[in-house]
């Protein structure tokens, strides 16, 4: 019952990632390059006022006239101008791009998941792939299109920067590296420390989100056991731990910040003494002195961005580790072609993971067409058995088959037109109903959808204001438990499979009603081979035979009236369920 | 150790301000001292940005044009100080308004915890979870951080006033023209800009709405990789997908113009400056030395002219968020508690269903249709105002606390991310006992056979079926005078119904017990049934008794029908 093991899905690792960043390149090749001219041909223009403004002072100092200084000046107004439409040109080109990837790498993850094996899906729970999907493809998408390009122009500005200086005077443009090794000591320590506190501090966030829904959610519960004290404290503590992980973001600033800003303000102090002095020794002329000094303070933008911009580079980058993570997920490899659907449980040995034995040596062979409840205490592996019938898991020993081959060799496709498992936990996609439907019977009419829902005895679908196209889900037609359940089981009637396992299907359908879902069912799939799993017991007496498993065995098997008349653990099963009323 | 009434401290009436503007006031009251501090502090450090420039147009003007070296060593300290004072102050300032921030969001998360005990069941339909999260997080976080990007504004101010007088000082038409230049980038330009970008909202929003489908793909898995619809998912996903790339295109085109303009701006408005200090230094109205202070000083103070913007959208943004902290706040309990009364006895009745709980009985309440029974309870149990009575006394005339303490409710309860031990509130062989009882032994030993075994928020660790076992063993830990149960055993199988069944039976014995079901393991122990039919008590009597009737049978034990 309780398998909940918690493996992981991979992580891509860094050789996986490289491959993954080729292929995007590779994908756009071209527009990558033209990105990256552009946005360096931008920051070349932009780069060019400073030292154009060297020039006019020089200029001034040899005796310009007004019209060559406004020729100079005029060229930097079109340096200006130039710098808005190649940056422009190249934001535009690389925003796309960068959409573009985002699509490439979002769509194959869906697909990617869509193939997944079902027994790694039912292993992962779906907890570590919900975060990745809901989370992680958001954060991929949003480094391509926005972080990226971010730290590519920063990058690139700031390294134009420092080639205008050296173009300036190389001499001046030694004293404008006096910063370099703050930046990268700085930027090294930065990467080393930043992600993990940032991530600790949305974890505190998620954890104050959570710690308040829950208390909103169980409002009823805090007040039914007077809890107000208990949640005060979780609430409170969660807001602690909220602000010590604050404190941790600000520690880091708190270095980091006058860290990044040496590596502009040294320059500029260095530059403007130094290159004062080799001025007064004739090296260099007070126009280069001046253009570089201001080019150093051009270098606070780029630094300052590009540092930011540093955590949540890394971010998005481990972000797209998990996310193409699910590519290393090996292909599960199921070939076999079963003949007719006759299923065979024997001699099962399995446990979970690497727990202890939950089936001991059970063999069961349903018959073709027959209806076979399987009752018994809860743990006694059940819902287990359903499991290995339908493929999600492989027996340790023994076999379990259909049609003479393995069940988890037939491939899916296969196997749901032979084998189909409803259980208690349904899933309504938000979806109209018949999309919802359709999906386990793409070319079914409306006709056939209608009788699919007549024969779950689903009368709320009449109901609904638009039919077969009522959009479902939480944001639109919410279904309830019972109706969910109904849902389900029309499923199973469009899918039309040969053998259909119910694992407590009708659990959340009100008493009163139950019944008729229950008859009506049974109507629909007369002739199929029905395995239901059944904790109440009125589902016993009307079928062709009970199984009773205990303990991982088959207690006893047969029909009701023989175990009624042997006495076993059935019967007394049922006198106590009968009450006085038997 | 027996249940510890964890009572609230008896809040008094919330002095929460309703009004969002007074909300954000208040909280800014709050963080007064490190505020002003702040302020000072980013004051001097935007003094010092200015200053930068400055000096070293003054080390170009007297060192270099003065052709001397000597004054180079007192310009070169006082170069070095402005540029550590620059940096240095203004992350104090920003430590300072971080921390006020900081502060500020943990007092609304902390203000929002104790107003969900105050308002208690009140919140119910009130607030969506995807609501509390935002409060919790995104509200609490804009209503702290507008005091954050007040402060970066009221820098950019100072840093544009300074400039200006710097300039001024050296030719009024360049003060003039870096004044206008940066009045009109902040509060003209800027303001477009941002209108440009309300396209990213609405794609912002067909983000959430593809992320929505790639959850639920993910949701239900089982169901596309056991029934089938792979094929069709996929397709619908890719679509929206593409739509989004296209939605992304448009944003690209806006969004680019905005990236363009906002590092031209301020280049543009550095060559207007250049352009006009180099006519005046040609014509000896300004030295060299003020036409690079010129160049140095517009380019810093273009660059801050943002944090302006920045201003005027985190004040707005932090209003939307305030207003929504404070509907929340005005919130209020749904069930009044007017009265102290106490000391009820005798059986709990409620007059619209005609259902009477005598004390000290197993009544068991059997009804086709689970809801009417489910709400029948909740009047009895004071989760709805009703006319409901206990043993004459209405139980709106009792005080709240003396209901809740001795009526406890039993349904789909909520499972809190806590230890076992903690769930059940009571001390461990109490604790056993419990768990025992309500047939949970396989929780305990799911979680490693220990109460610091830790349960999730929702008992999500746990199946459906242990999760409904849990809830009743902390309700029969509770102990309660009274325990009304609705369903507590409609995910058990029959065999562990029966000693669920059996083993309540005998610890409620002589105790007030309701339990809303029709399985058959729990009639043939009731000492009561009432059967109800359209919300109404129909019959009362033993299970035996209540037999004759077919339509009760048929409900009961269905196969007979």
């Amino acid at each position: 019952m309780s398998a909940f093991d918690n493996t992981r899905l991979p992580v891509a690792d860094r050789a996986a990632m490289t491959g993954a960043i080729k292929r995007l390149v590779a994908a756009d090749r071209r527009s990558f390059t033209a990105v990256l001219l552009l946005y360096v041909a931008a920051a070349g223009a932009g780069a060019a006022l400073p030292v154009m403004l060297g020039a006019v002072i020089d200029g001034i100092g040899t005796g310009w006239t007004a019209t060559r200084v406004d020729v100079i000046c005029g060229a930097i107004v079109a340096c200006v101008v130039l710098q808005l439409v190649l940056m422009r040109t190249g934001r535009r080109l690389g925003y796309r791009l960068g959409e573009r990837a985002a699509a490439r790498l979002r769509e194959s993850f869906v697909d990617r998941v869509l193939r997944l094996p079902l027994g790694t899906v039912e292993r992962a729970g779906t907890g570590d792939l919900a975060t990745r999907t809901s989370g992680d493809v958001g954060a991929v998408a949003e480094l391509l299109r926005k972080t990226a390009p971010e730290v590519a122009v920063a990058m690139i500005e700031g390294a134009v920067i420092i080639v205008a200086a050296f173009v300036v005077d190389w001499r001046l443009g030694f004293l404008f590296l006096a910063g370099m090794p703050m930046l990268v000591l700085a930027g090294r320590r930065y990467l080393r420390l930043a992600s993990p506190v940032f991530l600790s501090e949305r974890a505190a966030m998620s954890e104050i989100a959570e710690t308040a829904t829950a208390s909103a959610s169980g409002a009823t519960t805090v007040a039914a056991y007077r809890m107000q004290g208990e949640r005060r404290d979780a609430g409170y503590a969660r807001a602690a731990t909220h602000m010590d992980r604050l404190k941790g973001i600000i520690r880091l600033q708190t270095w980091f910040f006058p860290a990044t800003d040496l590596t502009f303000l040294t320059p500029a102090v260095v530059v403007t003494v130094v290159g004062g002095l080799w001025y007064l020794e004739g090296w260099v002329t007070v126009g280069e002195v001046v253009a570089v000094a201001m080019l150093t303070l051009r270098l606070d933008g780029p630094v300052f961005r590009s540092m930011m911009s540093l955590s949540e580079f890394q971010m998005g980058g481990a972000a797209m580790a998990r996310v193409e993570g699910v590519h290393l997920m090996p292909d599960e490899v199921r070939d076999a072609a079963p003949e007719g659907s006759e299923v065979r449980l024997d001699d099962v040995v399995f446990g979970y993971g690497d727990g202890p034995d939950v089936l001991h040596r059970l063999s069961l062979h349903p018959r073709r067409g027959e209806r076979l409840v399987v009752v018994g205490p809860s743990g006694a592996g059940k819902s287990t058995i359903a499991r290995l019938v339908a493929g999600i898991d492989r027996p340790r020993s023994g076999s379990v088959t259909l049609g003479g081959v393995p069940v988890a060799d037939v491939p899916l496709e296969v196997l749901r037109r032979k084998v189909i498992l409803v259980t208690q936990e349904h899933y309504v996609f938000t979806a109209s109903l018949r999309e919802n439907l359709n999906l386990a019977a793409p070319e079914a009419g409306d006709g056939a959808l209608l009788d699919a829902l007549a024969a779950v005895d689903a009368r709320w679908a009449a109901d609904l204001p638009e039919g077969l196209d009522t959009m479902l889900g939480e944001e639109f037609h919410e279904l309830n438990l019972a109706e969910s359940q109904q849902l389900a089981l029309a499923r199973v009637i469009l899918a039309d499979p040969d053998v259909v396992i119910l694992d407590e299907a009708t659990a959340g359908i009100d008493p009163g009603s139950a019944g008729n879902v229950e008859a009506s069912l049974a109507a629909a799939l007369h002739g199929r081979t029905v395995i239901a799993i059944a904790h109440q017991l009125q589902a016993a007496e009307s079928a062709d035979r009970i199984a009773v498993v205990q303990d991982g065995r088959i207690a006893e098997e047969g029909p009701h009236a023989d175990l009624l008349a042997a006495g076993g653990v059935y019967a007394e099963l049922y006198t106590a369920w009968k009450g006085v009323a038997a | 150790m027996k249940p510890v009434p964890l009572r609230p401290p008896r809040l008094s009436p919330a002095d929460i301000p309703a009004d969002p503007w007074r909300y954000l006031l208040y909280i800014a009251k709050e963080q007064t001292g490190p505020v002003a501090l702040g302020f000072v502090l980013l004051s001097v450090s935007g003094a010092a940005w200015v200053l930068l420039p400055w000096t070293i147009a003054r080390i170009i003007d007297e060192v270099l044009l003065a052709g001397t070296a000597e004054p180079l060593l007192p310009w070169g300290l006082a170069l070095g100080g402005v540029a550590i004072a620059s940096s240095w102050v203004f992350v104090a300032g920003y430590r300072a308004l971080f921390m006020a921030e900081s502060r500020a969001r943990v007092r609304t998360v902390e203000r929002l915890t104790d107003h969900l005990n105050r308002a208690g069941t009140g919140v119910r339909g009130a607030v969506s979870s995807g609501e509390m999260v935002n409060l919790s997080t995104q509200d609490a976080h804009k209503t702290g951080s507008f005091i954050f990007q007040l402060g970066f504004g009221w820098m950019g101010v100072v840093m544009m006033v300074l400039g200006t007088v710097l300039l001024w000082d050296a030719s009024p038409a360049l003060g003039l023209v870096v004044l206008g230049g940066v009045l009109v980038i902040g509060f003209v330009v800027g303001p477009v800009l941002g209108r440009l970008q309300h396209h990213q909202i609405a794609y912002r929003s067909s983000v959430a709405t593809l992320t929505g489908q790639a959850s639920d793909v993910v949701g239900g898995l089982r169901v596309l990789r056991g029934v089938g619809g792979e094929e069709q998912f996929s397709r619908r996903y890719r679509d929206a997908s593409t739509d989004l790339r296209d939605a992304g295109y448009g944003v690209a085109t806006a969004d680019s113009w905005v990236q363009g303009l906002r590092t031209s701006l301020p280049l543009a408005l550095i060559a207007a400056v250049t352009w006009v200090g180099a006519r005046l230094a040609l014509n000896g109205s300004i030295t060299i030395g003020e036409l690079s202070a010129a160049f140095g000083v517009t380019a810093l103070v273009a660059q801050h002219s943002g944090a302006m913007i920045g201003m005027a959208q985190a004040v707005i943004a932090a209003q939307v968020a305030s207003r929504r902290l404070t509907a929340f706040f005005a919130t209020r309990s749904d069930i009044a508690d007017a009265h102290d009364g106490t000391g009820a006895a005798g059986p709990l009745r409620d007059p619209e269903s005609g259902l009477a709980i005598a004390p000290g009985e197993l009544t068991v309440v059997v009804s086709a249709e689970a809801k009417p029974a489910e709400a029948a309870v909740e009047r009895l149990a004071r989760y709805r105002e009703s006319g409901a009575e206990w043993g004459g006394t209405r139980l709106d005339a009792l005080a709240l606390d003396e209901v809740r303490e001795r009526v406890l409710l039993l349904r789909e309860d909520y499972l809190f991310a806590q230890s076992l031990g903690e769930t059940l509130r009571v001390d461990p062989a109490l604790a056993l006992a419990a768990i025992e009882a309500a047939g949970a032994g396989d929780v305990y030993s799911s979680l490693g056979s220990t109460l610091d075994g830790e349960i999730t928020n929702g008992g999500r660790n746990l199946s459906g079926g242990q999760r409904q076992r849990l809830r009743l063993a902390r309700a029969l830990a509770a102990d309660a005078e009274v325990l009304l149960a609705v369903e507590p055993t409609s995910a058990v199988d029959a065999h562990t119904e029966n000693l669920i069944a059996e083993r309540v039976a005998a610890a409620r014995a002589g105790r007030t017990t309701a339990v809303v079901s029709a399985s058959p393991l729990w009639l043939a122990r009731a000492d009561r049934v009432a059967w109800l039919v359209d919300g109404k008590v129909h019959a009362v009597g033993s299970h035996a008794a209540l037999s004759a009737h077919d339509e009760y049978r048929s409900l009961t034990s269905r196969q007979e029908s």
